[in-house]
């Protein structure tokens, strides 16, 4: 109980220095992660409107790409920003108490409340300009919690990677997040596609966590497919084998 | 009190595993205040950084009877983004200190003046070590690791560094890495030398003084 509460209280600390560090005072790097999601969103949503062709199922485009791209920013962001998480922070290491998965806990968890706030701003905005709300917002965090659940397992997966060296994590997983956006499923959805192809995408996991998403946005208006199951199984492998991984390569990480 | 029973540390060189601590018994109690004396390379700071926990030895047990610090080095355990302030109330919330006392006892003690609130990568080496030795002042160890922090300092903080530690000479343990006499003479009762992965303990200064020098 004593150790729990040292070590929430180490994270909560981490995550105080990481909104100066990152944030900063002088800085608005918190700026981006409104913008960068709604360029997207309205352009698309624009082409959309331009051409004339609507959504599938006649779903507002810009609530679409909205609940796409926002999740997709936290997934980029925890899994690009995982390799450098140790080195960033190398000076906590100093202190016996604070551990490698403790920072990243605490920076995992900032990112997924930033995306949070981010996404309920623009959904919001979103719902008085055009009056299309969220079906069920409560749901659709849910969904949005699960990534996070999800890349914080491959996020100690990539860090335990970083006994290999830092730079050679990153060369990999940067393209890899890249040559994901199709495939995450944060652009696409499930019933679009023919039943096969549909059993082929949902191998993936990460496509049943925006599906989920995008029910909380969409509600029944257009059909969504996942399985809880299999959503809960894949986020306790991803930080079981985490967690085995950060064990075997702990002590093989190189810090300054 | 601060057991050492068996300890190895190899470190990979080109594929070659070199041993740096080979086998090192040692047992440091409250009061004991040791200078470590070393070459470059010899393994001093990877041996003050098993003692504090930040680094695990590839054989043999660390056992802590007392809360260790930290070492305390250059800049090391103090980030270098974020203002001395920050620092200060990073290290109160993980070692359950308050918040404000720390900030305004660091502040006292290391003298930055207006540069306690500017980002620490601003500050000189002089600076970062008062800074550094504050942030752990603040903090009660009943064992201090130091390595090399006093020696960067001036004359008035060195003489501020001895009366803190003195005044806590009965409750804590000092380990101390340095290569000048002078500052061993000053901080330390007993010394002991590490030369090819063995520690020897030495009680008389002198004596440790002059092996050491003729290693």
């Amino acid at each position: 109980m004593a150790a729990l509460r040292l070590q929430s209280a180490v994270i909560g600390a981490i995550m105080l220095r990481e909104i100066h560090t990152r944030f900063g005072r002088h800085n608005l790097g918190y700026v981006w992660l409104f913008i960068e999601p709604m360029i997207l969103a309205f352009c698309i949503a624009g082409l959309h409107k331009i051409s004339g062709h609507g959504m599938p199922g006649g779903v507002d485009p810009l609530a679409f790409y909205i609940v796409g791209y926002t999740p997709y920013y936290l997934f980029r962001s925890i899994l690009n920003r995982a390799a450098g998480a140790l080195q960033a922070n190398a000076p906590l290491f100093y202190h016996r108490q604070v551990s490698f998965i403790d920072v990243l806990i605490a920076r995992n968890l900032l990112d997924v409340g930033a995306v949070l706030f981010a996404l309920i701003v623009m959904l919001a905005g979103n719902g008085v300009v055009t009056g299309e709300w969220p079906d069920d917002p409560v749901w659709l965090a849910i969904g949005v919690m699960l990534i996070a659940a999800f890349c914080h397992g491959v996020s100690l997966l990539i860090v335990a990677a970083t006994a290999w060296g830092v730079e050679t994590v990153e060369r990999v997983v940067h393209p890899l997040t890249y040559l994901m956006i199709p495939l995450t499923g944060a652009f696409i959805a499930v019933w679009w596609f023919p039943a096969e192809v549909q059993e082929i995408a949902l191998l993936n996991p990460s496509i049943h966590m925006f599906e989920i998403i995008r029910e909380g946005q969409f509600g029944v208006a257009v059909p969504h497919h996942y399985s809880w199951g299999y959503v809960l199984a894949s986020i306790a492998i991803a930080n079981v084998m985490g967690l085995i991984a950060m064990r075997a390569g702990r002590r093989h990480i190189a810090l300054q | 009190m601060l057991e050492l029973r068996n300890l190895c540390k190899f470190y990979d060189t080109h594929g070659a595993e070199r041993a740096v601590l080979r086998d090192v018994n040692a047992t440091f109690w409250k009061g004991d205040a040791v200078g470590i004396l070393g070459r470059n390379g010899a393994g001093k700071s990877t041996l003050i950084r098993i003692l504090a926990g930040i680094e695990s030895p590839s054989s043999g047990q660390v056992i802590r009877g007392m809360s260790v610090s930290w070492p305390l080095g250059f800049g090391g355990a103090v980030h270098g983004s974020i203002t001395g302030a920050d620092n200060a109330r990073f290290i109160a919330r993980i070692y359950g200190k308050p918040t404000g006392w720390v900030e305004s006892f660091v502040e006292e003690f290391a003298e930055l003046g207006e540069y306690y609130r500017m980002p620490v990568k601003t500050y000189s080496a002089g600076m970062s070590s008062r800074l550094a030795f504050g942030l752990s002042m603040a903090i009660d160890f009943d064992c201090y690791l130091v390595d090399e922090v006093i020696a960067v300092g001036d004359a008035r903080f060195t003489e501020r560094c001895r009366i803190a530690l003195e005044e806590r000479r009965r409750r804590s343990t000092l380990l101390l890495v340095s290569h000048q006499a002078g500052i061993l003479r000053s901080f330390c009762t007993t010394a002991a030398i590490l030369n090819q992965g063995t520690l020897t303990f030495h009680e008389d200064m002198d004596q440790a003084l002059a092996t050491y020098e003729a290693l």
